[in-house]
């Protein structure tokens, strides 16, 4: 009975995850890692948690209620070239037209830094959204299933304890 | 006096309980109360666990959301201030 409820709890994260992120190798190299798999149900029972008192927990309960899922691997390294453009790669190759596109891609020499934001469409609208961010001592994947507010999103990333990130 | 008279004083009439009354109805009261009383026991102990269980799980539900907001959040941060930055350089 456990092993068929772990089937359909795996089996629905893989239909709701909208690519296959493959870097459990790198968990043993990392200094720190963040493995997040939240399924809609998850997201909607912690929603319940969230007090709408507070200004970010509130933003995060607007976002939460369009998604069907969230997905996040994030690995920090201490030192450099502890994963390679293969694992990034291995990704990126899944996010292909005409499904995906790619919204923005900055690749910024001064910080040594890729940043790409890339949307799925489906009957012309939004439907996920893949966020794939390296430096040389961090990697982060991120897939966000459903209707997404990025604008809200990025607000949050200004709050919470992170500082938003000034101008250069 | 009639007999239904005397037949309802008869019937009335104050009667001693048996001398081992007391200690029959103690052991009787023994016997029985810890059983409803371990069931309730349980009742209340699942009940409240399950309810300490469930929001245990809420608050780490929530706590999973919040990392999730906050990295993602920072993430597309840093993408607006490249592009910006960009912008305006332009």
């Amino acid at each position: 009975m456990k092993a068929l409820v772990a089937a359909c709890a795996l089996a629905g994260v893989l239909c709701a995850q909208q690519f296959k992120i493959n870097l459990d190798h790198l968990e043993a190299k990392a200094s720190s890692k963040v493995d997040l798999a939240l399924a809609s149900n998850w997201l909607q029972f912690g929603g319940t948690f969230l007090d709408p008192k507070d200004p970010d927990e509130a933003k995060a309960k607007k976002i939460i209620s369009g998604l069907e899922g969230l997905y996040i691997k994030h690995f920090e390294f201490k030192t450099e070239g502890q994963y390679t453009q293969a694992d990034v790669e291995q990704i990126r190759n899944q996010l292909k037209p005409p499904e995906w596109s790619r919204m923005v891609g900055i690749k910024s020499a001064e910080d040594r830094e890729n940043l790409e934001v890339w949307v799925r469409s489906k009957d012309n609208k939004a439907s996920g959204v893949a966020i794939i961010a390296t430096d040389p001592r961090s990697l982060t994947v991120v897939n966000l299933v459903g209707n997404v507010d990025l604008e809200s999103l990025a607000a949050l990333g200004g709050h919470s304890g992170i500082p938003k990130m000034k101008k250069k | 006096m009639d007999w239904l008279e005397q037949e309802l004083k008869q019937a009335l009439a104050r009667k001693e309980p048996a001398p081992d009354f007391d200690s029959r109805l103690r052991r009787r009261l023994v016997r029985t109360l810890p059983r409803w009383f371990a069931a309730a026991a349980a009742v209340i102990v699942i009940a409240g666990g399950g309810a300490i269980y469930r929001h245990h799980q809420g608050e780490q539900a929530k706590e999973q959301i919040m990392l999730a907001m906050r990295l993602t959040g920072s993430k597309l941060n840093q993408v607006q201030a490249h592009v910006q930055s960009i912008g305006e350089r332009q």
